[in-house]
């Protein structure tokens, strides 16, 4: 890896699978990510936080402890927009704010300088963050993903905020699922086990790849199911140019490297990183790249590690 | 395409069903669950909890839900919103029945019917139907 600017972190969801399986502990999930070349990482509160949404000063110091052992640092704090947590209404307004204020003041107290939100947040709300996030020197970003890009009017308000008066507060984390071609070989199984017939499947693929048009592939000799997963795919991946990330950089803190499955450390056949990277760094990005393993949606089964270690191989050929 | 959240098969984890005691009375049993899914969640978001024993349905009214230290009713899950289930941490089903449940192998299947929180924004949320059938042990 040439740039050095450029930083690799992981987020500890990558490990989901292991995680959840009791595989691994949040210790493990820690030294593992060390020990494959990653010098930051990102949690998911929600997932790796026993006390969430309000960890005890005793966890919290025990969480910094493994931070200085596994010299890694506390990159993103990854928070929800949890509208639907009552049975009787959704959370309101000024609920959506305190909560996400609590998860900035504990994110500071584990010792991150980011949390990562969601684009449910609304314009409004986020706005009103500012003034809490200069309060705290904390960097509040929305996650940018599928099937968003900047041209969505909810994005143009977000961007505008990050440009002007959040500017070094607010951002955005581009996930790189913003730019993928086709389904992954992960997301293929599952739907060959779904009932897709393999020689239909292969087809509407094929017609995917080379950018024939829905109807096309729709007067395939399909059925319902087929022809409703065909509908998704179409739908699903429907990559943007990454020509767009030039808009996003100068206010990118921090970015989201999605990855579903990769055969080996050379080439992701369906996100681009070969075109990616060199983009970034044609661009100037400095900041981390956090691999964003999302196999496990799909396929439990699946050696992380392996992918984990992969993904290094891969960004240090093309940064 | 709803094919994501694979996680239906950790909600009964490989674990012995044990019998409630009260002094020596066996009241009932308890069946332990975790939440299917890569995060925790709100006990609030739980809008359904089945329990077939042996292909027998539980009444609602039979069963208890304990968690973090504490214990529920069914009827009162969609108000615990303070309740975090922490994706790692086993609640129990209790289940009232005289004399707890006999040693030996049981077929249990319990169906959870849960809100996911952050999906589906403004009212129209994912709602996960998760169900695990598994044949545990009752020591005695």
């Amino acid at each position: 890896m040439a740039n050095n600017k450029i930083q690799l972190s992981a987020s500890l969801y990558s490990l989901s699978s292991y995680y959840i399986k009791e595989i691994f502990s949040l210790e493990e999930c820690l030294k593992a990510i060390r020990d494959y070349g990653f010098h930051g990482i990102e949690i998911v509160a929600a997932q790796m936080v026993p006390e969430y949404p309000s960890p005890s000063d005793k966890w919290l110091g025990e969480f910094k402890e493994l931070m200085v052992k596994y010299d890694l640092k506390p990159v993103c704090y990854s928070a929800y927009i949890d509208y639907g947590i009552r049975s009787d209404r959704d959370l309101n307004t000024e609920e959506i704010i305190q909560f996400t204020v609590n998860d900035m003041i504990y994110a500071k107290k584990a010792g991150f300088g980011l949390v990562r939100t969601q684009h449910s947040i609304t314009p409004e709300i986020y706005e009103r963050m500012i003034p809490y996030c200069e309060k705290l020197d904390m960097k509040l970003a929305i996650e940018m993903h599928h099937p968003h890009h900047p041209h969505v009017p909810v994005w143009e308000k977000y961007l505008e905020f990050m440009n002007t008066k959040g500017k070094g507060y607010l951002g955005v984390v581009p996930d790189f699922g913003i730019f993928q071609l086709r389904p992954h070989k992960l997301l293929v199984e599952r739907l060959k086990k779904a009932g897709f017939r393999e020689d239909r499947l292969e087809k509407v693929l094929e017609l995917h790849s080379s950018r024939a048009p829905l109807g096309e592939a729709m007067k395939l000799d399909l059925n319902h199911l087929e022809a409703e997963f065909t509908g998704s795919i179409y739908e699903k991946f429907n990559p943007i140019n990454i020509d767009e990330l030039a808009a996003l950089i100068p206010v990118t803190p921090y970015i989201h490297g999605k990855f579903y499955y990769l055969e080996n450390g050379d080439m992701d056949e369906c996100i681009p990183y070969d075109r990616i990277l060199p983009k970034l760094a044609e661009l100037g990005y400095e900041g981390y790249i956090a691999a964003e393993y999302e196999g496990h949606h799909f396929n439990m089964e699946i050696d992380v590690p392996e992918q984990l270690k992969r993904y290094v191989a891969l960004c240090n050929k093309y940064l | 395409m709803v094919l994501d959240f694979q996680y239906d098969e950790l909600l009964l984890p490989d674990k012995s069903i044990v019998n409630m005691k009260a002094g020596d009375v066996l009241y009932g049993y308890a069946v332990s669950v975790r939440y299917p899914s890569y995060r925790g969640t709100f006990v609030s978001c739980i809008e359904r909890l089945e329990v077939q024993v042996d292909g027998k349905e539980i009444a609602q009214n039979d069963m208890r839900f304990a968690l973090n230290g504490k214990e529920f009713l069914v009827s009162q899950l969609g108000e615990l919103s303070k309740e975090h289930w922490f994706v790692l941490d086993t609640a129990s089903i209790i289940i009232m029945q005289d004399n707890g449940l006999s040693e030996g192998m049981h077929e249990v299947s319990v169906r959870l019917v849960h809100r996911i929180p952050y999906t589906g924004y403004f009212g129209q949320y994912l709602v996960l139907d998760s169900v695990c059938k598994k044949t545990l042990e009752c020591k005695k």
